[in-house]
């Protein structure tokens, strides 16, 4: 019994604990983003507005985003294309590089 | 030939083609600023979010705020807090919002090679 109380604590304190993604890997594996995300003022075509700054943008948010692409509950061709690529680890070390950036210059 | 007055006439219809058939005129940061009151419980006052799970505004591109709150209004992005509130707005409010959080200081643009 006690084993058990011990085990679900634990199991508690961990689903709290959101780990955040790394920003080092999360660099290497934001390549591809950069070609549209990494491009001052660069312009979305039909329609047209400009690509989202995510520089310096929440990590939290950047994660949430990411998996409504992914779910498909959010519309962008190109973007839910990009999403499915992308594991959760890869998500969150992309999200964690992006929000990184900006902080502290 | 054309005369002069049907030439201007030409010249005129010609420009009205070539103007962007958004429907929407230009945002005024300081009127944004007043109506932006709702938004600040979330975002912050100046669009720097409070809850991490909220995007930040501040900084952010005027054309993509717009966009992001005309799709919230007409459902294409779905979300059911920013549903509601974007229902109430029209073109000018979204352009006035757009104008107050873009003038912000905030975002990064980045330029990575």
């Amino acid at each position: 019994m006690r084993f058990l109380l011990i085990i679900s604590a634990l199991f508690l304190v961990c689903g709290q604990v959101q780990a955040k993604g790394d920003p080092a890997a999360g660099k290497i594996k934001a390549y591809t983003c950069t070609g549209c995300h990494g491009i001052a003022g660069y312009n979305n075509v039909y329609p047209t507005y400009k690509v989202p700054k995510i520089g310096g943008q929440n990590y939290e948010y950047l994660v949430i985003a990411l998996k409504e692409y992914r779910d498909g509950n959010r519309d962008h061709g190109t973007m839910e294309l990009q999403a499915q690529t992308l594991s959760d680890q890869d998500m969150e070390d992309i999200a964690a590089y992006f929000a990184s950036l900006g902080k502290d210059d | 030939m054309l005369n002069h007055s049907k030439m201007n006439v030409l010249i005129g219809l010609l420009i009205l083609a070539l103007m962007p058939a958004t429907g929407f005129s230009r945002g005024d940061p300081a009127t944004g600023e007043k109506k932006a009151a709702t938004c600040e419980a979330c975002h912050g006052k100046t669009g720097m979010s409070i809850d991490p799970n909220y995007p930040i505004l501040a900084g952010q591109h005027e054309s993509y705020l717009i966009k992001a709150l005309a799709d919230y209004r007409s459902g294409a992005r779905e979300n059911a807090i920013m549903a509601s509130f974007a229902a109430q707005l029209s073109n000018q409010d979204i352009e006035d919002l757009a104008a107050w959080f873009a003038s912000q200081e905030g975002l990064e643009d980045l330029s990575i090679k």
